[in-house]
């Protein structure tokens, strides 16, 4: 399984409704992305890594680990607002507000990308899917979703196979190897992915498949003090932003 | 290249959703049908997302010594077309959002548009101009590929300069930064993903020339169990 999802199988929010996490998870993205990133962003953050580490219970070095992704993307991407090309051929330099724009930006991606591990920390993928058919995606989607959800980990598992027995037999000494190695993972996963959809189809068939993919999913109902805490502490959050920026420097 | 979670500003990243939306809606639409005229079509269709977001997992050799992902649509283009690959592709980034913390939901919109929607038409426009002119098979994959790359790296320089312009240059001199930070990963990584996909593609001719004529890529045989005439005769 990949860490994300292993993690939010097996978290302590797993069995509240997705509708009470994504509230709570999505809203501090959105207030994140909304409000002023000084000090909007530090607050929403805070609160982010307090429901993460706290009652969410995330293992630190699991959230580093997935936190770093974005944060990378974010560093590589604040590095061109330090410096200006300049107008009227005056030659590249250091953009007069560009450290400011960099920071600023730094500190909203961060925020946002908390409230979304967040979410994914709490809700496994298959909590989610059969829902999305109630806020209009099509059936057909959902279900070829659903598919692709299970599927990604069959696949995940022999690639990891195949690069295995690559390995063993000195598939990735010379980067010739290394080539004809990659080549060969992408069309055993390829040939498996069809090979595995048509066993799985014939199964189907077998057991009347209608063309409509019945999982259960867990009855657990929206919990009304959870999404009023969270609507709380969102409007406390987006309050507290308009009130310090005037405050503060 | 993923756009990360609130990297852009709120009305960019609406402008971007609401630009993805048309293409992903008809996508949809023809994925529905597909369903719908043959039940069976959820599971390879499945299988083939499944595919997509698994080729995004190989680790290409990069020139600076680390290692690269290829995007999967070039490849995911050829096989099954440019708006069965919006759905896919928009499947497979919320996973890449939510199981890997690659992009985000507040940028899928912007990502959906550069990976799953420019990047697909522009590799699948190279891709039948070629094979129409009559290019062989393994040119028309590599420039696919090639082509789906660059053109999701530009567009996403384009988005990234649109939301942050220069303050002295503006647009174009954003375009110029953006493009040359993110350039010196996606052109060799452009170049690896072709020669990767042609990889693929002959190795998939070998093994399984009769599911590459069911997608389209050759003319289907004649033959029993998709086999050439002469094999059958022999």
């Amino acid at each position: 399984m990949l860490p994300i999802d292993a993690a939010a199988h097996s978290n302590r929010w797993r069995r509240r409704h997705p509708l009470d996490k994504a509230v709570l998870a999505l809203g501090l993205t959105a207030l994140a992305v909304s409000l002023p990133a000084w000090p909007g962003a530090p607050l929403v953050a805070l609160a982010a890594l307090t429901a993460l580490l706290g009652p969410a219970r995330v293992e630190p070095r699991r959230l580093w680990r997935a936190y770093r992704v974005p944060l990378g993307f974010c560093l590589t991407g604040a590095l061109p607002l330090l410096v200006q090309l300049g107008g009227d051929g005056a030659p590249p330099g250091l953009a007069p507000g560009g450290p400011a724009e960099a920071a600023r930006l730094l500190l909203r991606t961060s925020a946002a990308s908390l409230g979304l591990l967040l979410f994914a920390f709490t809700t496994p993928l298959s909590d989610v899917l059969p829902r999305l058919t109630r806020v209009g995606v099509p059936p057909a989607v959902t279900d070829v979703a659903l598919v692709t959800y299970r599927f990604t980990f069959l696949l995940l598992d022999t690639l990891a196979r195949v690069r295995q027995a690559q390995a063993a037999r000195l598939g990735h000494t010379t980067r010739a190897a290394t080539w004809r190695s990659l080549a060969g993972q992408g069309a055993t996963v390829f040939l498996r992915a069809f090979a595995r959809a048509a066993r799985m189809q014939a199964g189907l068939a077998g057991r009347g498949y209608d063309g409509t993919l019945r999982v259960l999913v867990s009855g657990a109902p929206v919990s009304r003090p959870f999404l009023a805490g969270s609507l709380l502490l969102l409007a406390a959050l987006a309050a507290a932003t308009l009130v310090l920026e005037r405050l503060l420097p | 290249m993923h756009i990360a979670e609130g990297f852009l500003p709120p009305w960019h990243a609406a402008a971007w959703t609401a630009a993805a939306a048309p293409f992903v809606v008809h996508g949809a639409r023809s994925l529905t049908r597909l369903v719908r005229e043959h039940p069976g079509n959820t599971l390879l269709l499945g299988a083939s997302g499944a595919f997509t977001f698994v080729l995004s997992a190989l680790k290409i050799p990069s020139v600076t010594g680390s290692c690269s992902h290829p995007t999967g649509t070039g490849l995911g283009t050829v096989l099954f077309r440019p708006p069965v690959m919006a759905v896919l592709s928009t499947i497979t980034l919320l996973f890449q959002a939510l199981l890997l913390a690659h992009g985000g939901l507040t940028t899928l919109g912007a990502n959906v548009f550069s990976m799953a929607v420019a990047g697909p038409w522009a590799g699948y426009g190279a891709y039948r101009l070629l094979r129409r002119l009559g290019a062989p098979l393994t040119a028309a994959v590599f420039t696919a590929a090639f082509t789906a790359d660059l053109v999701t790296y530009c567009v996403t320089s384009v988005q990234l300069a649109l939301a942050f312009p220069d303050p002295a240059g503006g647009f174009p001199a954003a375009l110029a930064k953006f493009g040359s930070v993110f350039a010196v990963t996606q052109l060799p990584l452009a170049v690896a993903e072709g020669v990767l996909t042609v990889l693929v593609i002959r190795l998939l001719t070998q093994a399984d020339r009769p599911a590459l004529a069911r997608l389209g890529l050759f003319t289907a045989p004649s033959g029993k169990d998709g086999r050439s005439p002469e094999e059958v005769a022999r």
